[in-house]
């Protein structure tokens, strides 16, 4: 027993060790290359940003996959690194992968609306996917906000719809995102207020939103990082992840206005009276492969905020699935490596041919 | 038989920190939720917003003063050269969709698509 007792005062005291050494070459060390994945940008206009990933095998599936990120945030969420890398994931299984990122809005783009984004850049990047592969069909995949426009823009073109419509962690029933609904309460949050004097919704009030609603988490986070400072792994994925959250993006303001009103106030998605550019948004009859992959544990769109999508949708041919994790964790990390790459490329595979 | 005792000085903080966090995400999210923490919060940003009005107008006209662009001249100026921008994006896809009609090599082999999911 004296022995076991010296050799885990021994691990305690090299563990400090560690972490007082290696705590300081993390102050001074530059931050990790995230996206690095090689690529063209094929579209540059406005906030809008269209990759093409080189293909890394020899032979790829007949229909190019279009992933959508989020508007909040950038999509290197999807190509971190070497092997923590959706996108490398998908290239090498034999996928033609193409991103719809975004920049930062710029002062001219404030007046750019829901319909400029659903159908200016997911149509204009479904069309240059189109032009570039010489295929009609093109599979969508969208995660969080990128979900809801990839949604939007089916539901407006069921008649010709994408080849397979992929979601991740994709909020319908805005009125179960209980904190932000009592956030934007309409009493008290003047959007129209916000968006005319500011011509954007600042990435570093939606920064703040999103941390609080988890209050203890920075704090928590930062004491897991000291503590785990001796574990290269650890703090490898911890800069990644807090880099990328912390890398918010403002949102053009009468994007973040309509969304407000129309889908956190009106609860438009979920009534089904969504209208874009005075067209409906016709989630049931959207009749192609539809996936819907939600999170157990996730905290930002909860599972009664998203669960109500898949009985909206008209397809057929439809799942949901709920896999263990949170609403990043769900899709980048190991977690992701393990339970959703897998089952996206089971699901999609079979329908790219 | 008798523990091994735990002698990591993180242990008791890996423990209290677990808990603490528990219970502030629990109870903060509780308060926040309330519509007196929405309506103060909402308030200080109301503030926060208007103070930036001021400020930008304020700013707008001390630039006019010194014959300097004020935030608005750069931005119809930054629309302007969108409009250019987008103009250029419509000639080079005309372009392209003209070059496209030559037999020029594509920049990078096609890889054909022809792949069959695993069996």
């Amino acid at each position: 027993m004296a022995s076991a007792a010296a050799g885990t005062a021994q691990s305690a005291v090299e563990r400090a060790i560690q972490r007082s050494l290696k705590g300081l070459g993390y102050l001074g060390s530059p931050a990790p290359v995230l996206g690095a994945t090689s690529k063209d940008v094929i579209v540059s206009r406005g906030p809008m940003r269209l990759y093409h990933y080189h293909p890394q095998v020899d032979e790829v599936y007949r229909v190019p996959v279009l992933l959508v990120m989020a508007t909040t945030n950038r999509g290197y969420i999807f190509d971190m690194v070497p092997g923590q890398s959706l996108v490398e994931f998908l290239l090498l299984r034999g996928y033609d992968v193409f991103m719809l990122d975004w920049e930062a809005p710029r002062p001219e783009d404030r007046s750019l609306a829901l319909k400029d984004y659903v159908e200016d850049f997911v149509g204009g990047a479904i069309a240059e996917v189109q032009r570039a592969t010489g295929e009609s069909d093109v599979s969508l995949v969208g995660y969080c906000m990128g979900g809801v426009l990839s949604v939007l823009w089916s539901g407006l073109n069921h008649a010709i719809g994408p080849k397979n419509l992929a979601v991740f962690t994709t909020p319908v029933d805005f009125r179960q995102m209980t904190l932000f609904q009592a956030w934007s309460d309409p009493r008290y949050f003047d959007v129209d207020r916000l968006v005319d004097t500011l011509g954007m919704a600042p990435a570093e009030m939606l920064l703040t939103a999103f941390d609080m609603l988890r209050p203890a988490g920075r704090a928590s986070a930062n004491f897991a990082l000291l503590d785990n400072m001796w574990n290269d792994e650890f703090v490898k994925a911890h800069r990644m992840f807090d880099r990328w959250s912390n890398d918010m993006l403002p949102l053009a303001g009468e994007y973040f206005r309509e969304t407000t009103k129309e889908l956190v106030w009106a609860n438009s998605l979920m009534e089904g009276t969504m209208r874009i550019g005075g067209r409906p948004v016709e989630l049931d009859r959207i009749t192609c492969p539809f996936l819907h992959v939600t999170a157990e544990h996730d905290h930002i769109v909860t599972t009664a905020a998203s669960a109500p999508l898949i009985g909206l949708i008209g397809s057929p041919d439809k799942e949901q699935v709920v896999l263990k994790g949170g609403h990043v964790s769900l899709i980048a990390g190991p977690n992701a490596v393990k339970r959703m790459w897998p089952r996206l490329d089971h699901w999609l595979g079979a329908k790219s041919v | 038989m008798t523990d091994t005792p735990n002698l990591d000085p993180f242990a008791l903080a890996r423990t209290w920190m677990a808990q603490w966090e528990k219970m502030v995400n629990e109870h903060g999210t509780e308060l926040l939720a309330k519509p007196e923490a929405a309506q103060a919060m909402q308030a200080l940003s109301g503030a926060a917003i208007q103070a930036q009005a001021a400020s930008n107008e304020a700013t707008g006209r001390m630039l006019a003063a010194a014959n300097l662009p004020s935030r608005a001249d750069i931005e119809a100026l930054g629309t302007r050269i969108a409009s250019v921008e987008a103009a250029l994006v419509r000639i080079e896809a005309l372009l392209r969709d003209s070059a496209s009609a030559q037999p020029n090599p594509p920049a990078r082999p096609a890889v054909p698509r022809t792949r069959k999911p695993p069996a």
